[in-house]
């Protein structure tokens, strides 16, 4: 099954096509090249490289971050219009799940980083390798990266664009606790993205096109301000 | 050729099929007014993240309502000019996906252009050259328009837009969001010379506007009130408050017209669904022997009807966009 991958989410246009096992095409267009506009012409690019036209693909996949909040905005609304254009199913795949997947053969729980661009907070989740996927468990953690130390209980693998500087300060909150961390260094990819969408496909599963969303884990600033004072100003979510 | 329009420049979400640039076939505005209420404006990050949302549904509400598939599509019209930029990147994403996957033309317009078409679709004889005033919370503008696509601008405003003031005056008075159509509304109650608020830049030489001085002394004459609790007489100050705008808009739209020798003016923009605002152009028109255009109401506000009607016309004229169409914030309406 030939499957469209694409993630927007890390400052770089990520674009795979995959058949089955097979990586068709995998590009990243850096932002400073190539940036958020170009998104259309990186996927008809991808596309021709792999010899293939937007029909022959039976699926999309797309990454629906967190990461940039523009970047996942335009990459969740060519995901979902490419899809409501063509008929063809779309599946939204957490950004954190592909940088987990990418370490799916390391042994110890898997720990994805995405900084947050503001400040040193950082999106993260936990994530176990079974039988050829990752499995999260427990929720999405918004915080700064020594927070995640006070969650951990065996060896964990980061991964992520700033693994090494995250495991760094993490070991550092740790202090005398000894857990084994690894660092892999790793971004989003398209041809990952395709895997994952193509995975649930063949499971029967799809997301509503219409209806797909950003996984943004953080809200806007005006809606915080506005959440903490709610009480004082009479307004309600 | 049936044309499908997309705008997400500010806080509406909006997709329409026109016909021929002339026929509208459906026109569907998701307003975000929930949202404005709740923030008293337009916060840029949850507009764009409201756009995403409803991006899809919207464009399939203007296919279902007018009873056409996007096999009937055959271009695509979105705006890439003018907007906030997070807003503006949602729509034109969505453009270029719909061009790319039904493989037909993509059209860039801008968003000031797109106004100006509201009023060519709900007259289709006003003719050219003709001054257009533009006039809504974002944008205070005159043109002078040469021919279909062809503009010369002529004065804008330097601080705040007209339809800015409105909500900052609303706001002001503890009124509800968006100020315009509810000072509109109270107006009708209150006496238009209860006050005698300034005219700002009326007599000045350039054509230009300026509202931010009129705010600071509609809200200075009040101020001491307020905060003592005292009850305002709030329909004489919104008849008083929009009587110098509209005083302003009429004179200078009105010294436009004459310099350029035109013998119509259109009014456009949100703003353009003012009654007094209409009522006083209306009346002054008349007594110069003047034409006067106003969009119907639906195509006051942002709309994707307009957006549609606009490229076609640039259509016409053999411009599309390729699909590295960018957006442009602060782009000028190309004269």
């Amino acid at each position: 099954m030939i499957v469209l991958g694409i993630d927007t989410s890390g400052y770089a246009n990520a674009v795979g096509v995959i058949d089955g096992e097979k990586v068709l095409a995998d590009f990243t267009f850096e932002a400073r090249t190539d940036s958020l506009e170009k998104i259309v012409s990186n996927i008809d690019f991808a596309l021709r490289s792999a010899k293939l036209v937007l029909d022959d693909v039976k699926g999309i996949g797309v990454g629906l971050g967190p990461g940039s909040w523009t970047g996942i905005r335009v990459g969740v609304t060519v995901g979902k219009i490419l899809a409501f254009g063509t008929s063809k199913p779309v599946i939204g795949v957490p950004t954190l799940e592909a940088l987990a997947y990418g370490a799916r053969n390391e042994a110890s729980l898997i720990c994805p980083v995405i900084s947050a661009g503001t400040g040193d907070t950082v999106y993260a989740a936990f994530y176990r390798a079974k039988d050829g996927i990752v499995v999260r468990e427990g929720e999405y953690y918004v915080g700064n990266a020594p927070g995640l130390a006070a969650m951990l209980k065996e060896p964990t693998v980061f991964v992520g664009l700033e693994a090494e500087t995250y495991s760094g300060l993490i070991r550092e909150a740790l202090g005398s606790l000894k857990i084994s961390i690894g660092a892999l260094e790793a971004v989003p990819n398209g041809a990952v993205v395709a895997r994952l969408a193509a995975i649930r496909l063949e499971h029967g599963e799809g997301d509503d096109a219409l209806s797909l969303t950003p996984l943004y884990l953080k809200e806007s600033t005006a809606r915080a301000f506005l959440g903490r004072y709610a009480g004082n100003a009479g307004v309600r979510d | 050729m049936l044309v499908l329009g997309i705008e997400t420049s500010c806080d509406e979400t909006a997709a329409a099929l026109v016909a021929d640039g002339e026929v509208v076939l459906s026109n569907v505005i998701a307003t975000q007014l929930d949202l404005l209420r709740k923030f008293g404006g337009v916060v840029p990050e949850i507009a764009a993240r409201r756009h995403t949302e409803l991006i899809g549904y919207v464009i399939k509400e203007a296919l279902d309502s007018a009873g056409k598939s996007l096999d009937d599509v055959e271009a695509i019209a979105v705006t890439s000019k003018q907007g906030l930029i997070g807003c503006l990147l949602v729509g034109v994403a969505a453009a270029k996906s719909l061009s790319y996957s039904r493989r037909i033309p993509l059209i860039g317009v801008h968003h000031i252009e797109g106004h100006i078409f509201a009023n060519r679709l709900s007259n289709p004889r006003m003719p050219v050259p003709h001054v257009c005033l533009t006039v809504s919370g974002g944008h205070t503008m005159l043109l002078y328009v040469q021919d279909d696509c062809r503009y010369e601008l002529l004065g804008t405003t330097l601080d705040d837009a007209a339809g800015e003031a409105f909500d900052k005056i609303a706001k002001f008075l503890g009124l509800d969001f968006p100020g315009g159509p509810v000072i509109d509304r109270l107006a009708t109650k209150g006496d238009i010379k209860a006050f005698n608020f300034p005219r700002p830049m009326i007599r000045a030489r350039t054509l230009d506007f300026s509202f931010s001085g009129l705010k600071t002394s509609v809200t200075n004459a009040f101020k001491d009130r307020i905060s003592h609790n005292e009850a305002l007489p709030l329909p004489d100050i919104a008849a008083s408050f929009q009587e110098a705008i509209v005083d302003v808009l009429v004179a200078k739209t009105m010294r436009a017209a004459t310099e350029r020798g035109v013998s119509a003016v259109s009014v456009t923009g949100g703003v353009s669904a003012n009654n007094r605002l209409r009522k006083v152009f209306q009346d002054t028109c008349r007594q110069s022997g003047m034409a006067v255009f106003f969009p119907e109401l639906s195509l006051c506000t942002d709309n994707a009807a307009m957006i549609a009607a606009a490229g076609y016309a640039r259509f016409k004229m053999g411009e599309t966009a390729d699909l590295n169409l960018n957006v442009f914030p602060n782009a000028p309406l190309e004269v």
